[in-house]
C-alpha cells in the first residue's frame, strides 16, 4: 500500500510530438470558452454529477492486502487441453529465466525471476482433481488454447472453477498458429477466438500469440514478450487466500522408521512436506487439510533457509548466480530427489554398460546395485544366538542408543557428503541442522517423541538435555510450547547469538513464562508482579530455580486466600479491605494525583505515563499537551536547558499549527472527493505498516509463538500419521497443498448454498443424488437436498430448476458465508463426454440443523353427509394417525374449507359438501438431510483419476441392470370424465313460502305444449274500443299508400336524372378525344419536323 | 474429522471455557468438578448456565455425568433471537450477562435477551458497571448501533427479583484494536441505586464518595454525578412478569464508579451493601477502590481486561494492542484458555516507566460463520 514514487513524465522538448502540441494547444486558445460551458445550472448539476458517478465506478472495495514485503514466489499454473504445448512453454521460461533446459517437469519449479520476484511454475494436468486444485492455489494462469483446434471443454471446465474459487489472474496463450497455412484463415481464427475468450474473461483480457516451435522451444523474442508481461503483472487479494495459510509443497520426504514399515508395510507414515508459506499466518498447532489426502494436526513446523532467495544486492539485471532454479521433484542440474535419496547424475563421465571385464570391476559395479548402505546392511544383519531363538538384529540395540549417543556416526558422515551436493550453499552448518540425512532426521524424530511422551514424567533429563547449555529459561518456555522439535536440534548452531537473544528477551520471557507458565493463575497474580520494579528485577536476577522454590512456599502462604477465590467464579478482583486504609491518608491521594487531568508531571512518581511522549498520534489533545510542557518548563533548574527545552516546544508548536494549518486548507477538495474510500485506505495501510513494525525487534521465538508463521518463509512441515497411499502411490505430477483450517473450519455441519446447475450440463441434478463439491480447501462428496424458498418454507425439489438458482442443503465441513464452491458429478476419468461441471453457487448458510420440508396430501371421500358435517373415509389407517392429526385444516376441491373435529373420521365443513367431492389434507412433512460426507482421497490411489465415491442412483441401477421403476399410480393417462348429471333443484314448499324474494321458483314454470286459455280465449272489443282500432287502421293503410306513390315517383326522378347525364358524359368524352387527337398529331409534326431537319443534316455532312 | 477434545478439570473458569469453546467450535471437557467437595458436581447456577447456552445456541450437545462432576460440551452455532432467561437467586445477573456479550456479536440473529435476578451483588460485576464501562468498551471493536442494556427493574440480594433487557447487533467481523494511550483521569460519575430502603441512601453513599475525590477535583473537571436511585418508586416493567415476580425483593442498596480519562478509557469500581453497613461506609469503600484500581493504571478496569483481550484475539489478522495495568488471576487464567482454544499468545511486555503491560496479539482473522448471506 505504499505511494512508490513515480518517475515524472518528460515531455519532449522538441521535435514533431512537441509541434504537435503546441498546435494543439493553440486549437484550445482559439475556441470560445463560453460556447463549451454549461448554460444551465441543471446541466451543469448533471454533469458534475455523472463525473461523480463515474468516479465512484472505478472503486472498489478496499481489500487488505497481507502479501509480505518478501512475497513467496507467485504460482503461475499452465494449463489446458492435452497436446497444447503446456511443457513446451514451461521449458521455454524456465530456459529464458535461468538458462536450463528441463528434461522433465514434476511438481513446482520455482525460478527467481527478477529482483523481486520470484515464480514457481506448475503444470496442470486435465484431471478434474488436479484442476480443482490449481485454481486454488494459483496467482496467474496460463491458459494454454490449441489455435488450431480451437476451445476445447477443458478450457472452460478450468475458468469455471477458476470463477467460483476467486477467480486469479489468467492469460489466454494460443499455440499452434504455424499449422494455419493460410493468413486469412489464420487472422479470422485469432479474431473469433479472441472475442470468445473476451467474453469468458473481460473484454480486453490479454490473450498471447505463440507461433512454432524451434529447437523444442517457443521462439525466443514470444517468450521474452511473455515473460515481461508475468513480470509485471499485479495481483488483487483473493478472500479465501487472504484468510487462509496454504502451502504448496515442493518436495514431499517420507521419515518413517523403515524398520516399521518393514514389521507393517501398511503403517501410518511419517512425513515431512516441504514449500513456501502463502496466505495469511500459519499457526504451530494448526489443523490443515491436504486435498486429496485428508485432515491432519501439524506435528511441527520449522523454518529452512530459503532454497531460492531473492538476491540480495541486485543491479539492474541479475546476474548469472542469481538466476536461481529449485524444483527438488524434477531432475534439474542433475540431482534427482527421489523420497528419500538423493540422486546425482553425472552425464558421459560415468556410465554403467553391460559388457563389464574384469572380476574386480563387476565388484564394483555390484557394489554401486546395492539398494542400501553398508551401515544400514549392517543394522538389518540379524544373529541368532541360540537356534530357536528371535534373530537379533544390530538395529535393535542401535535405537536404544538414539537418545544417548550424539547424531555423528560414520554413516552419517557418508550421507551427509551426499546431501551437501544438493544446494551448494556456504553455510553447511544451518543446513547440517536443518536438512538432516536420513537417519539423523529419524534420531531427532525418535528424540522429539520421547520426550514427548516423557515430557511430564522425567522432566529431569529433558532439564539436564537444555540446561547443558546456556538456555535455561527460553528453552523451557518452548517446550512447554510444544514447538520444539527445531529448537532442540539447533541448539548447537550458534550459542553466540542465542545467548545474546536470550537477554535480550529475557525480561519479556519472563513475563510471558510467568503468565503462560505452569504457576495457577492465583499464585501469579498474587505474586505482587507488577507492584515495583525492583521485585521484578529481582526475579530476572534469580531465574527460574529461586521462582521454582517459590513455588511452593506461595501457595501455603496464600492458601487461605486463594481457597476462597477458587470457590468463585468472576471477572471481579478480590481485594483486601485493609489495603483500602491506605487511601486516609493525604500523600497516597497526592501520589496518583497526575493520573488525573488536575494534576501535573512535577513529581517523579513510578505511576507517571509519558505517554505524550512516546505515543505516535498524537491527536487526542493539544492542548493538554501545552499545559503539560509549560509545567516541565517550571520543573527545568539550569537556565540554558530551559531555553533549549522552549525551543524545543515552540518548534513542536509550529509543527502542529501547520499540520492544522495543512489539514484545513491544503487537501481540502481532494479529500470531498473520495473522502471515505481513502479514509479507508489510509486505515488498511496504517493497520498493515502498525503489523509490520510490531514484531521487527522481537526474537524469533516470541514471533512466532505471537504471530505464527509469516507468508513467504520456506518451511517444513512434519505430519504424523499419514496413510501410506500417500507415500506409496506419490506422483509429483499432482500438486500437494497444505491449507491451514481456521478454528470453526474442523466442524461438520450443515450448509445450505445457493446453487444453480450450469448451463452446458447436460441433464438437470437429481435431488439426493450424491454430488462432489469444492469448497474451501476441500472436495467432498455429499447428498444435497434441493430447495426453494418461498417466504414461509423451505420445499423440497425433486430436481434442480432449469434455469434458476435453488438451495441445496448439504452436509459438511463448516465454511464461513459467501465462500464460492462449484460441484461435479463423477472426479474420475470415466464420463470426459460432456461439459464435466455440473453446478456452481455460493454458501448461504450454516447451522446444525435446517428445516426442508416436502408437500404431503391426504386424499379421502365423503361416506355420509350431514348439514356441514360428514364422515370422511380413506385418509387415514388407523385412529391414532386421526386422533394426530385432529384439528388439522382440510379442503374440498369446491373449495369448501373444513376442519377435522372428533376421532372418527368426522369432518366440519362451512357448507355441506357432496358425495362427489374430493377431501383432502394438506400437510407439511421434515425432510432430513443425510448426513454423508466423503473427502475425495484422489492422492491415495495408485491412479489418482480413478476415484470412485458413492455412485449416483442412475449409475447403481445401470450396474446392476435394474429398469427404473415407475409407479403406475404415477404416470400420465387420459381422463375420462362422464359428464355430470344435476338433479333439479328441489325447494320445499315450507322453504318457499318462508323466502323473502319476489321471484320464487314457483313463478319459473315450464311453457307448455298447449296453448293455456289465456291464450286461446276469443276477445271482442267494446264499441269505442273498436273505432281507435279502425281508425288506427286506416291511418296505417293511408300511410302506406302515400309512401308506395312517393317511391314509384322517386325512381321516375332517377331515370331521367341518369339520361341525362349519361348524354353530358358523352359529350365530354367526345371533348376530350378530340383533343388528344390533336395534341398527337402536333406531337407527330414535331418529331417529323426534327427527324427531317436531322436527316437534312445528314445529308449536308454528306454532301460535305 | 472431528476436532480434539479439549480437557480441563476444576469447576473454576467454567463459563470463559464453554464460551471460548462455542466461538472456537471445539469441544471441551471439564471434569472434576467440585470432585472432592461434600456436595459434588455442578451447582446450580453452572447448571443453569448450562440451559441459557443451550437457548442461545443450536445443536450445542451437553452430557453431564450422573453425579455431575463432568461436563462433555459440543458447541453448535450460535442462533440468539428473543430469549428469556432466569438467573436464580445464587449469581447475580452479571455471571449470566458478561459472557453473553462476547457472543452476542457473532450470532445469527441479533441477541434480545432478558434476565431476571439479582442486578447488583459483591460477587459478580453489576448490571450498571456492564451499561456504562462493558459495553462502551465494544465500540472499539465496531460494535455500536443498536448495542443496548436496559435495567428494567433492580433486584438485591438475597431474593433478586431485578429485570434487565440487553440487546447486541449482529457483526460479520470486527475490528483491531490499539488502546494504548491511558489518558489522564477527567471525570467520575456513577450510579447509585437502592432497593426497599430510604432513597435518601443514596444520595449519602454520594456523598460520602465524593469527599474522597475533593483533593482532585478542586479545581475543574471532575465531578460525581448521581445517576439513579430510588428504583422502589420507579413504575413496574413488562406486564407478562407482572404476575409472577414482584420488584424488589430485597432491601439492599450498591454503589458504582466508572472514572474516565482523557482517551475515554473506563475505569471501575463497585460495591454492593453488606448487612448492616451504612451508606457512608459504602461510599467510602468504593471511592477507595477505585483510587485503587486508578493506582493500578491500565486503559481498562481489572475487571473488564478478559472481555477486551478476547475481542483482540477474535478480530482480523492484525496487531492489536493495549495496556493494562495489574492483571488478575482471572485474567491470567483467561489468557491461558485463549492460547489453549485459539492458539494465539499475547506479547506481554512491561513498560517499566508507567509500571503497566503493553499485550499484543495477532488476531485469528475470526468471522461470524453464523451470520447468514442473502
Amino acid at each position: 500500500m505504499d505511494t512508490k514514487e513515480h518517475k515524472a513524465h518528460r515531455p519532449r522538448q522538441s521535435g514533431a510530438k512537441k509541434d504537435k502540441k503546441i498546435q494543439k494547444q493553440q486549437k484550445i486558445k482559439e475556441k470560445n470558452p463560453k460556447a463549451f460551458a454549461p448554460v444551465s445550472g441543471r446541466k451543469a448539476e448533471k454533469l458534475a454529477r455523472r463525473k461523480q458517478e463515474l468516479i465512484q465506478k472505478k472503486l472498489h472495495v478496499p481489500l487488505v492486502d497481507r502479501t509480505p514485503v518478501e512475497p513467496p514466489p507467485i504460482i503461475v499454473s499452465v494449463v489446458g487441453p492435452p497436446q497444447t504445448g503446456k511443457s513446451t512453454l514451461i521449458k521455454s521460461l524456465v530456459k529464458r529465466y535461468t538458462k536450463h533446459n528441463l528434461t522433465e517437469i514434476k511438481g513446482p519449479i520455482t525460478v527467481v525471476s527478477g529482483k523481486k520476484r520470484r515464480i514457481t511454475f506448475i503444470e496442470c494436468t486435465n484431471d478434474m482433481n488436479s484442476m480443482i486444485d490449481i485454481a486454488k492455489i494459483t496467482d496467474l494462469v496460463l491458459l494454454l488454447i490449441d489455435a488450431s483446434f480451437g476451445f476445447e471443454m477443458e478450457t472452460f471446465e478450468f475458468l469455471n472453477i477458476l470463477q467460483v474459487h476467486g477467480f486469479p489472474k489468467v492469460m489466454g496463450v494460443l499455440t499452434h498458429l504455424d499449422k494455419f497455412k493460410n493468413n486469412k484463415t489464420l487472422k479470422s481464427t485469432k479474431k473469433r477466438l479472441k472475442h470468445r475468450f473476451w467474453t469468458e474473461i473481460y473484454q480486453g483480457a490479454k490473450l498471447f500469440y505463440l507461433s512454432g516451435i524451434i529447437n523444442g522451444r517457443y521462439p525466443n523474442q514470444e517468450i521474452q514478450n511473455l515473460s515481461r508481461f508475468i513480470s509485471v503483472m499485479k495481483f488483487r487479494p483473493l478472500i479465501w487466500r487472504n484468510t487462509h495459510p496454504y502451502l504448496v509443497a515442493d518436495r514431499v520426504e517420507d521419515l518413517t522408521d523403515p524398520e516399521e514399515v518393514r514389521q507393517n508395510p501398511v503403517c501410518d507414515r511419517t512425513v515431512t512436506l516441504y514449500g513456501y508459506l502463502r496466505g495469511t499466518n500459519m499457526k504451530p498447532n494448526m489443523k490443515v487439510h491436504i486435498p486429496g489426502a485428508g485432515d491432519q494436526y501439524l506435528a511441527d513446523i520449522s523454518i529452512l533457509p530459503d532454497p531460492c532467495p531473492l538476491p540480495y544486492k541486485a543491479r539492474k539485471s541479475l546476474s548469472e548466480k542469481q538466476k536461481l532454479i529449485y524444483a527438488p521433484m524434477s531432475d534439474v542440474g542433475g540431482i534427482m530427489y527421489d523420497k528419500d535419496a538423493v540422486y546425482i547424475n553425472i552425464p558421459g563421465s560415468f556410465t554403467k554398460t553391460d559388457d563389464n571385464g574384469g572380476p574386480g570391476e563387476k565388484m564394483v559395479i555390484s557394489l554401486q546395485d546395492a539398494s542400501d548402505t553398508l551401515a544400514s546392511k549392517l543394522q538389518e544383519a540379524s544373529l541368532s544366538i541360540f537356534a530357536n531363538s528371535v534373530p537379533l538384529k544390530a538395529s535393535d540395540l542401535n535405537e536404544e542408543l538414539y537418545d544417548v549417543s550424539s547424531e555423528s556416526t560414520d554413516n552419517n558422515k557418508l550421507q551427509r557428503n551426499r546431501r551437501r551436493a544438493m544446494f551448494n550453499d556456504e553455510n553447511d552448518e544451518n543446513y547440517m541442522n536443518n536438512e538432516l540425512n536420513e537417519s539423523d532426521r529419524r534420531a531427532a524424530l525418535t528424540k522429539y517423541e520421547v520426550r514427548n511422551s516423557e515430557g511430564n514424567v522425567n522432566k529431569e533429563i529433558t532439564f539436564v538435555e537444555s540446561d547443558g547449555d546456556i538456555s535455561s529459561e527460553s528453552d523451557e518456555g518452548s517446550e512447554d510450547s510444544g514447538s520444539d522439535l527445531d529448537g532442540a536440534l539447533r541448539w548447537k548452531s550458534n550459542l553466540t547469538n542465542k545467548a545474546e537473544n536470550m537477554f535480550m528477551a529475557n525480561r519479556r520471557v519472563n513475563i510471558m513464562q510467568l503468565i503462560y507458565g505452569e504457576r495457577t493463575p492465583d499464585e501469579v497474580a498474587y505474586n505482587s508482579l507488577l507492584n515495583s520494579a525492583q521485585d521484578t528485577m529481582n526475579k530476572d536476577d534469580e531465574g527460574p530455580l529461586k521462582s521454582e522454590e517459590d513455588f511452593f512456599r506461595l501457595a501455603n502462604n496464600d492458601a487461605g486466600d486463594i481457597k476462597i477465590l477458587k470457590a468463585i467464579d468472576s471477572s471481579k478482583s478480590c481485594f483486601n479491605i485493609e489495603s483500602l486504609d491506605g487511601w486516609d491518608d493525604e500523600r497516597m491521594l497526592e501520589s496518583i494525583r497526575n493520573r488525573f487531568i488536575t494534576g501535573s508531571l512535577e513529581d517523579e512518581n513510578p505511576n507517571e505515563l509519558n505517554n505524550s511522549s512516546d505515543n505516535e498520534d498524537d491527536e487526542v489533545c493539544s492542548d493538554f499537551e501545552d499545559l503539560e510542557t509549560d509545567e516541565v518548563i517550571k520543573a527545568m533548574q539550569s537556565e540554558e536547558a530551559k531555553k533549549e527545552l522552549e525551543q524545543e516546544i515552540l518548534t513542536q508548536k509550529r509543527i502542529l499549527l501547520k499540520k492544522k494549518f495543512d489539514a484545513e486548507y491544503d487537501n481540502n477538495d481532494d479529500e470531498t472527493k473520495v473522502e471515505f474510500y481513502d479514509e479507508l485506505k489510509e486505515g488498511i495501510s496504517k493497520q498493515l505498516q502498525l503489523n509490520r513494525e510490531e514484531f521487527d525487534d522481537d526474537d524469533p521465538h516470541t514471533r512466532v509463538m505471537v504471530e505464527g508463521f509469516r507468508p513467504g518463509t520456506y518451511v517444513r512441515i512434519l505430519l504424523k500419521g499419514m496413510p501410506c497411499e500417500f507415500v506409496k502411490y506419490f506422483d509429483p505430477v499432482y500438486p500437494v497443498i497444505v491449507g491451514g483450517l481456521l478454528t470453526t473450519e474442523e466442524n461438520l455441519g450443515f450448509i445450505q448454498v445457493r446453487i444453480k446447475r450450469h448451463r452446458w450440463h447436460k441433464k438437470i441434478l437429481k435431488n439426493k443424488d450424491p454430488l462432489i463439491f469444492s469448497l474451501g480447501w476441500r472436495r467432498f462428496q455429499s447428498i444435497p437436498i434441493y430447495s426453494l424458498n418461498d417466504n414461509t418454507r423451505n420445499r423440497m425439489l425433486k430436481y434442480t430448476p432449469e434455469h434458476m438458482h435453488c438451495i441445496a442443503t448439504i452436509y459438511g465441513p463448516i465454511h464461513p458465508p459467501n465462500t464460492g464452491l462449484c460441484a461435479v458429478q463423477s472426479v474420475s476419468r470415466d464420463n470426459i463426454a460432456g461439459f464435466r461441471i455440473s453446478a456452481t453457487g455460493t454458501v448461504l448458510d450454516i447451522n446444525h440443523s435446517f428445516e426442508i420440508v416436502k408437500k404431503l396430501k391426504l386424499v379421502g371421500t365423503p361416506y355420509k353427509i350431514f348439514k356441514n358435517t360428514a364422515f370422511i373415509k380413506d385418509m387415514f389407517t388407523s385412529a391414532l394417525e386421526v386422533a394426530k392429526f385432529e384439528g388439522a385444516a382440510i379442503r374440498t376441491v369446491s373449495g369448501i374449507r373444513g376442519q377435522k373435529s372428533e376421532g372418527h373420521f368426522r369432518a366440519t365443513f362451512e357448507d355441506k359438501i357432496l358425495m362427489s367431492d374430493i377431501v383432502f389434507l394438506r400437510a407439511w412433512y421434515p425432510v432430513m438431510p443425510k448426513k454423508f460426507y466423503n473427502p475425495v482421497t484422489s492422492l491415495l490411489l495408485s491412479t489418482k483419476t480413478k476415484w470412485q465415491g458413492m455412485r449416483l442412483t442412475g449409475e447403481i441401477r445401470k450396474d446392476l441392470n435394474i429398469k427404473t421403476p415407475i409407479n403406475p399410480e404415477s404416470r400420465y393417462r387420459k381422463i375420462e370424465r362422464a359428464s355430470r348429471r344435476f338433479n333439479p333443484l328441489h325447494i320445499s314448499k315450507s322453504l318457499q313460502a318462508g323466502l323473502p324474494f319476489a321471484s320464487k321458483p314457483k313463478l319459473f314454470k315450464k311453457k307448455r305444449s298447449k296453448p293455456t286459455y289465456m291464450q286461446k280465449r276469443a276477445v271482442v272489443l267494446e264499441p269505442r274500443e273498436k273505432k281507435v282500432y279502425t281508425l288506427m287502421q286506416q291511418i296505417q293503410t293511408l300511410k302506406k299508400e302515400k309512401d308506395k306513390k312517393r317511391k314509384v315517383k322517386q325512381s321516375e326522378r332517377r331515370e331521367v336524372h341518369a339520361k341525362k347525364s349519361a348524354k353530358q358524359e358523352a359529350l365530354l368524352a367526345e371533348k376530350e378525344r378530340r383533343e388528344r387527337k390533336e395534341y398527337f398529331r402536333k406531337e407527330g409534326l414535331a418529331q417529323k419536323r426534327v427527324n427531317n431537319s436531322s436527316d437534312e443534316h445528314k445529308s449536308k455532312k454528306a454532301k460535305i | 474429522m472431528a476436532s480434539k477434545i479439549l480437557k480441563f478439570s476444576g469447576h473454576n473458569y467454567f463459563r470463559q471455557r464453554l464460551i471460548l469453546a462455542i466461538l472456537s467450535g471445539k469441544p471441551v471437557k471439564i471434569d472434576k468438578v467440585r470432585s472432592n467437595d461434600s456436595d459434588p458436581g455442578l451447582k446450580d447456577f453452572e447448571a443453569s448456565f448450562l440451559r441459557l447456552l443451550d437457548k442461545v445456541t443450536n445443536g450445542s450437545i451437553i452430557e453431564i455425568n450422573y453425579s455431575g462432576t463432568s461436563v462433555l460440551f459440543k458447541p453448535g452455532v450460535i442462533t440468539g433471537g428473543t430469549i428469556s432467561h432466569d438467573c436464580g437467586t445464587a449469581r447475580a445477573i452479571g455471571y449470566f450477562l458478561e459472557p453473553m456479550i462476547a457472543l452476542a456479536p457473532f450470532s445469527k440473529d441479533p441477541f434480545n435477551l432478558i434476565f431476571f435476578g439479582i442486578t447488583n451483588d459483591n460477587v459478580d460485576t453489576s448490571v450498571d458497571i456492564i451499561r456504562t464501562a462493558v459495553m462502551l468498551q465494544l465500540k472499539r471493536f465496531g460494535i455500536e448501533e443498536g448495542l443496548e442494556l436496559k435495567i428494567s427493574k433492580r433486584g438485591s440480594p438475597p431474593l433478586g427479583g431485578g429485570e434487565v433487557n440487553f440487546k447486541c447487533p449482529v457483526v460479520k467481523s470486527l475490528k483491531p484494536m490499539q488502546f494504548t494511550d491511558e489518558g489522564r483521569i477527567k471525570r467520575i460519575r456513577g450510579i447509585a441505586c437502592c432497593t426497599r430502603v430510604s432513597p435518601q441512601n443514596a444520595n449519602r453513599m454520594i456523598d460520602a464518595a465524593r469527599s474522597d475525590y475533593e483533593i482532585y477535583y478542586r479545581q475543574i473537571m471532575t465531578h460525581l454525578t448521581c445517576g439513579t436511585r430510588g428504583f422502589d418508586i420507579v413504575k413496574p416493567m413488562s406486564p407478562t412478569w407482572k404476575s409472577n415476580h414482584i420488584c424488589n425483593r430485597s432491601p439492599g442498596f450498591a454503589l458504582s464508579l466508572v472514572a474516565e480519562s482523557t482517551t475515554s478509557a473506563l475505569i471501575t469500581a463497585e460495591q454492593a451493601a453488606n448487612p448492616g453497613e451504612t451508606p457512608e461506609d459504602l461510599g467510602k469503600r468504593t471511592a477507595k477502590l477505585l483510587l485503587s484500581e486508578i493506582r493500578k493504571g491500565g486503559c481498562i478496569g481489572s475487571s473488564n481486561q478478559w472481555l477486551m483481550l478476547l475481542l483482540m484475539v477474535l478480530s482480523p489478522e492484525d496487531v492489536s494492542k493495549i495496556r493494562l495495568g495489574q492483571l488478575t488471576a482471572f485474567t491470567i487464567q483467561y489468557l491461558r484458555d485463549i492460547r489453549d482454544f485459539f492458539d494465539v499468545t499475547f506479547k506481554i511486555k512491561q513498560d517499566p516507566e508507567s509500571n503497566t503491560l503493553l499485550l499484543t496479539s495477532v488476531g485469528v482473522g475470526y468471522i461470524n460463520y453464523n451470520k447468514k448471506t442473502t
